[in-house]
């Protein structure tokens, strides 16, 4: 990690929330005994901006949040083998806009169920160990990355169900790959992180013609001439311990791990090795020094939200800086982990997903409400603990 | 940000400055905290301010970015209406009919998790407390009977962590290191990270490397120095608000005022381009890059930056198929030297030469019409002079050297009787030369007749003219250059000797080349003597200036490689930068330079970088220049040659040898090996790669089997586990291909040499597939018989200590890659390997491994042990050292006796051994 250096000091959030936003706890589903790993908003489709999915153990659950504060539960689904646990889930949709689920967990096979049969679209095997995370490129919501244990990061067509490109090797990860997340506007670009304190950013530029090849190959996927990406175009080390969640802003990039900061990659074209990292802005999450706590961004990337391991929800504003805590979302029956947060397109709609098997809804609400609110409640315990900090 | 803070504290400057200098008063170290402070917040405003300002510039674009992957989101939920106009979505349906769940739901029908979801009711019972307006329905759990849709099972992979295919071994890249590194280490089972690193690695952390100043830091330096002045008590309290030395910080001062001095005034070197650069600074990234063993650039198993180890022995340069009369094309020197060679022959050009001003076209009418005594079976030299000022080309045709070895063909004949037509007088002048010239020609050619060697002195001198001409062209007057040819010539018959050391330098080219070209002519006559004096000159003029550093080390290197061949060295080496013709008067030109001081023995050594026979005259071991070598280069390895400096403590497996095998370096040594000889003191052979003689003792001799085909130990090299190299033995060959190149000869009768196979890879399909035993295996997928070659054990090389370290990590996955090679290096096969790295221990294995020296490296071979069938598990015994080998390595017998060895582990890792 490089030392922080006269000059290069980075801008630290709060932890008094600003409240500029208010959310109220609005319905609360319990799945199961069985930790959720993961939650996710359908960000690929706008009719179905409403829908999630969710997905822990061996089963995958399809949910619509209504406008009532309720939720419905649209599908589920679960893996014969009880050994599986998933650990990822994401949306992706086919070339003719038919949605899919994508999901991946211990067996190391991804499983890719199209939504509008309810029937396994294809189960992509090749991961030599369990899945970390699965991400949707957004303007191309065919192709997925998964991050596995077994060092690699792989490209895939989920609608022919090609493996197309393989990140790893002499330059690749040394340890597990826990997050990766395609570039939001240059699609050959993508970053992934580990636990080898690791954030590498690949470039897909050169290999761009095997992705064009997926959609139109006809043949076994097995024959398709998948490629080693070898050397990523970057490679940081902001972090000293695990980074298990990393999101670009932009140009800049969020990554996760005792805290969150947003750094900005300088890249140096010709010599990849020389690149520096810049560290603007720390956003602190008490409590948060478990890994596999993922943090979930708004379609807009307005607003970050971040479980911690004593159940709250911390939600940053990423539009100001210095960064500015928005709201602390606590409640007494919120114990267990919360491992990734999902919010809506808007931001006005947050799920949990917690270890002990429920998802957590939490809605904004306008500034009338929310001063009634306020009004009525005694003095919040998480105020208080935020401003011991 | 330092430069954005200048024009505003150049204001507070002045004044304290002043103060400090006038009163030359040491300042309160107060005062100095207080300005480094108002330094300090200046540099933190302009951080935030540069921060705001690139979160913004963010923001803007990511707008942009967010609005177009909305948009796109809009058109795929039927916006565009292009999609799902089938109206049968069922997410549409699902999302319309399913029932809202406005509070607890159990999904115990959802997900077959079998647990007892009795406490659904008591879901939100006092969260109202803290909440009031969260439950808005009634605390009844709404039921949902939805049936899970069961996806089928499928089995899953046998772990394995990501690896590359390698069809060689390769070194480890600097990067690649685990020494000195954390590496956090998740337990599965224990659920807790671990960190792996021991006490000594910790040590190498900690210690601070010198850290490089940072621009802010310069600017604080800068800043608080200019104010208050260089005194100690000032350095001192930067010293401790930067935590460096006061030392450390004044001489970084001192530096920055010198940068400062530079950066005013401003010094502009002229960019060279590529061409302006000489052989050693354009053959750099060459040195560094190509690896000469294996004979590719990039070279993953020797890596970058070797040493650079010429070979005392040289072979002759290469001579084409000769064919005399074939040009090279338009420009080739025999085109040239026919139709010249008329006008060189009277000194009526000379006239036309000097006087003309410079009108080409004029020129080269008179002077191919005054002399012309000959019937024009040459060429008009209008055209031929044209051609000059032409873009060399190059044509397909192979081309002779100059030397007319069959003087019965039409053109050659004529030459001679050209030749013999002229004076005596001249002949004599132009014998010399000739035979200067066939002196330094190559052996085999010694033959070719004085008359033929003639019309190249001829040449020679026709070429200056031609010279001559071009370059009245480009320079105004030819008068100069009359005049100042002989006032230079004749300085430069008085200091030979310095200028042929220069002239390796090529400091005063001009000079020297007329000392070369007038030479001759001073034996002459001395109307010739003048004539050649103003003739060559301008020439040499031109030539010189005209051939760039670059040019002229291309020249040498063509001269080495093809001899004097002036068509092949234009054509390989200079193409589209000298003509042939201008390579043949360069060539000639030198070569006289060689003979003049060569041969008069006034310099013999310095004359030259070459002599004709292409032998570099400075032997002295050429290092790779460091100079231009990129700092932070991608795949640089670092090594070095302390060979014989690590011992390995490892103990090898009782049933082989006791001695590790010796990893070859070649040497350097330019005589036959004596004590000083790196491979001798290293215990290693010499191998085809040293720099020594062939004739060294201490070279492996290789065999010279035939009818055994080296199968045995009978076959020298075989029982020294080498691998056979048809570069040493004299009988091993086989061939390759599929014969659609023309068979070789062949030798020894059909005997092929069998000890060949790392080399030419000539293994086994070996197949991957779920072992048998545990986890992968390797399958093998033809029979083949007992001791046949099977594949390689490739991987990455790694050093014995770094191999410790990786041990360490491998150990806790429980499966280890790790391979002894030699005395230093470990093969490392977790990331970087072949199939065969999956093939398991056995006790009783149906293979071995063996290493064996291909071509100066150590290599891992797996052999079959028996006759294995087709479709069978390969094993082999990995032979790991008996106290520190797991426990399903290790002996039936031994495995409980040896546990309480277990308790005081010796030091490093198991590895694999042959």
């Amino acid at each position: 990690m490089p030392k922080i250096t006269l000059g290069n000091e980075s801008l630290v959030g709060s932890l008094i929330p600003s409240n500029k936003k208010s959310y109220k706890l609005t319905n609360r589903i319990q799945e199961g005994k069985t930790p959720l790993y993961s939650v996710a908003f359908n960000f690929i489709d706008a009719r179905f901006f409403t829908c999630f999915v969710s997905a822990g153990g061996n089963g995958i659950n399809l949910y619509n949040c209504l406008e009532d504060g309720s939720i419905s539960l649209l599908s589920a689904f679960t893996d014969e083998d009880k050994e599986e646990s998933f650990n990822t889930v994401s949306w992706a949709c086919g070339v003719k806009g038919n949605l899919f689920v994508v999901a991946g967990g211990e067996k190391g096979i991804i499983r890719v169920i199209d939504v509008n049969n309810e029937k396994i679209h294809k189960s992509l095997v090749g991961h030599g160990d369990l899945v970390n995370e699965i991400r949707t490129q957004p303007l191309k919501p065919q192709l997925v990355l998964s991050a596995s244990k077994d060092e690699s990061v792989r490209l895939w067509n989920v609608e022919t169900g090609i493996c197309i490109l393989i990140f790893a090797g002499s330059g690749g990860h040394r340890n597990e790959v826990i997050s990766v997340d395609f570039h939001p506007s240059d699609m050959h670009r993508f970053v992934s992180c580990g636990m080898d304190t690791t954030i590498k950013i690949w470039s897909m530029k050169e290999f761009w013609t095997y992705v064009d090849e997926s959609f139109t190959w006809k043949d076994d996927p097995s024959k398709f001439p998948t490629k080693f990406v070898q050397f990523p175009i970057f490679t940081a080390s902001v972090h000293t311990d695990f980074v298990d969640c990393n999101r670009w802003l932009g140009d800049c990039i969020l990554s996760k791990s005792d805290e969150i900061l947003l750094w900005e990659p300088q890249i140096k074209e010709n010599s990849p090795e020389e690149g520096t990292s810049d560290v603007l802005l720390r956003y602190p999450i008490p409590n948060c020094d478990h890994w596999f706590i993922k943090f979930s961004c708004d379609l807009f990337l307005n607003y970050l939200s971040i479980g911690n391991q004593e159940g709250k929800i911390y939600v940053w504003d990423l539009k100001s800086c210095p960064p500015v805590l928005i709201t602390v979302l606590a409640h007494d029956k919120s114990k267990s982990v919360i491992r990734q947060t999902a919010m809506s397109t808007d931001g006005n709609t947050i799920l949990a997903a917690s270890e002990d098997g429920t998802i957590w809804r939490w809605d904004a609400i306008n500034k009338e409400q929310a001063d009634s609110v306020e009004a009525q409640r005694p003095p919040l315990k998480e105020k208080g603990k935020a401003k011991l900090k | 940000m330092a430069s954005g803070a200048s024009p505003s504290s150049s204001a507070t400057r002045s004044d304290p400055h002043k103060h400090s200098t006038a009163e030359k008063r040491a300042p309160a170290s107060k005062e100095v905290a207080a300005v480094i402070d108002s330094l300090k917040k200046k540099l933190s405003a302009d951080r935030c301010f540069s921060i705001k300002k690139r979160i913004d510039e963010n923001k803007k674009n990511l707008r942009g970015v967010t609005q177009s992957t909305m948009r796109s989101c809009m058109e795929r939920g039927g916006g565009g209406g292009s999609y799902n106009k089938d109206g049968s979505d069922l997410l549409v349906k699902r999302q319309r009919d399913s029932p809202g769940m406005k509070s607890g739901f159990s999904a115990s029908d959802a997900a077959d998790k079998n647990n007892n979801n009795n406490n659904h009711s008591s879901f939100l019972e006092d969260g109202n407390a803290s909440s009031t307006t969260m439950v808005q329905g009634s605390s009844v759990p709404v039921k949902i009977s939805l049936r899970p849709i069961k996806m089928p099972d499928v089995k899953r992979l046998s772990p394995y962590t990501t690896w590359v295919f390698l069809d060689r071994n390769q070194r480890m890249t600097e990067d690649q290191s685990v020494v000195g590194r954390r590496r956090i280490y998740y337990d599965q089972t224990g659920g807790e990270a671990l960190i792996c690193s021991d006490s000594e690695e910790e040590a190498i952390d900690e210690e601070d490397e010198k850290r490089a100043f940072v621009e802010p830091e310069d600017f604080i330096i800068r800043m608080t120095l200019d104010q208050l002045g260089l005194s100690d008590s000032v350095l001192e309290e930067l010293a401790n608000f930067l935590s460096r030395s006061s030392s450390e910080i004044k001489a970084r001062y001192e530096v920055l005022m010198k940068e400062k001095e530079v950066s005013e005034s401003g010094d502009n070197q002229a960019e060279s381009s590529l061409l302006n650069k000489d052989m050693d600074g354009a053959l750099d990234s060459f040195d560094n890059l190509f690896c000469r063993r294996c004979l590719v650039f990039d070279c993953r198993l020797h890596g970058c930056s070797q040493d650079l180890i010429f070979p005392a022995e040289k072979p002759a340069p290469w001579t084409p198929p000769v064919d005399e009369n074939l040009t090279c094309g338009a420009n080739c020197y025999k085109t040239l030297l026919k139709s010249n060679r008329i006008p060189a022959n009277g000194t009526t050009e000379d006239k036309t030469g000097t006087s003309s001003d410079g009108a080409g076209t004029k020129t080269t009418s008179k002077f191919s019409g005054k002399p012309n005594r000959k019937k024009p079976k040459t060429f008009p030299s209008e055209s031929a002079s044209s051609n000059e000022k032409c873009t060399p080309e190059t044509s397909d045709s192979e081309n002779g050297v100059q030397q007319d070895t069959n003087p019965e063909k039409v053109s050659s004949s004529s030459k001679v009787k050209a030749s013999g037509r002229r004076g005596g007088r001249k002949r004599n002048n132009n014998n010399r030369v000739a035979e200067r010239v066939s002196r330094r020609t190559q052996k085999r050619q010694k033959k070719s007749e004085a008359s033929d060697t003639d019309s190249i002195a001829t040449g020679s001198r026709s070429a200056s003219d031609a010279k001559h001409k071009e370059n009245e062209d480009a320079t105004s007057s030819s008068q100069k250059h009359v005049k100042s040819g002989s006032s230079k010539n004749s300085r430069k018959n008085d200091t030979p000797v310095e200028d042929s050391k220069n002239s390796v330098k090529s400091d005063d080219p001009v000079s020297q080349l007329n000392a070369v070209a007038s030479e001759p002519c001073s034996d002459g006559s001395l109307r010739k003597d003048e004539f050649m004096g103003e003739n060559v000159c301008p020439g040499g003029v031109s030539e010189d200036k005209s051939w760039r550093p670059l040019e002229k080390s291309l020249f040498q290197k063509g001269v080495e490689i093809f001899g004097m061949n002036s068509c092949m060295i234009a054509r390989n080496l200079l193409c589209g930068l000298k003509s042939c013709w201008e390579v043949f008067q360069y060539m000639t030109c030198s070569e006289n330079k060689a003979s003049f001081f060569g041969g008069d023995a006034l310099n013999p050594d310095g004359s030259s970088k070459f002599d004709i026979n292409g032998n570099m005259t400075n032997n002295q071991v050429r290092r790779r220049s460091r100079f231009l070598r990129r700092r932070g280069k991608v795949r640089r390895l670092k090594y070095t040659w302390k060979s014989a400096a690590y011992h390995s403590i490892r103990k090898k497996s009782t049933d082989k040898k006791d001695q590790p095998c010796r990893q070859f370096n070649p040497c350097n040594c330019k005589t036959a090996c004596g004590k000083e000889c790196t491979c001798l003191l290293n215990g290693t052979c010499c191998e085809k790669y040293c720099g020594c003689p062939k004739s060294c003792k201490n070279r492996f001799r290789g065999c010279h089997c035939a009818k055994s085909q080296c199968r045995s130990r009978q076959c020298p090299c075989f029982a020294a586990d080498r691998e056979c190299d048809p570069d040493v033995c004299r009988n091993c060959w086989v061939i390759g291909g599929d014969g659609t190149l023309g068979v070789p000869s062949q030798r020894g009768d059909n005997y092929e040499c069998r000890n060949m196979k790392l080399l030419l890879k000539q293994q086994q399909r070996v197949l991957l597939g779920i072992s048998d035993v545990s986890g992968w295996g390797a399958f093998l997928k033809n029979s083949v018989s007992k001791h046949e070659y099977l594949g390689e054990y490739t991987g990455e090389l790694i050093s014995h200590k770094e191999a410790d370290k990786r041990g360490k990590i491998y150990d806790r996955e429980n499966s280890s890659f790790l391979f002894n090679l030699n005395d230093q290096f470990v093969l490392d096969a977790y990331r970087k390997g072949d199939k065969l790295k999956f093939a398991n221990h056995s006790p009783e294995p149906n293979c071995y491994a063996k290493v064996i020296m291909v071509a100066g490296d150590h290599r891992v071979g797996i052999f079959a042990k028996e006759r294995i069938l087709a479709g069978e598990e390969l094993f082999y015994d990995y032979r790991y050292e008996p106290d520190r080998a797991p426990a399903w390595a290790r002996k039936p017998e031994a495995s409980g006796s040896k546990k309480d060895e277990n308790v005081t582990p010796s030091v490093g890792r198991p590895k694999k051994v042959a």
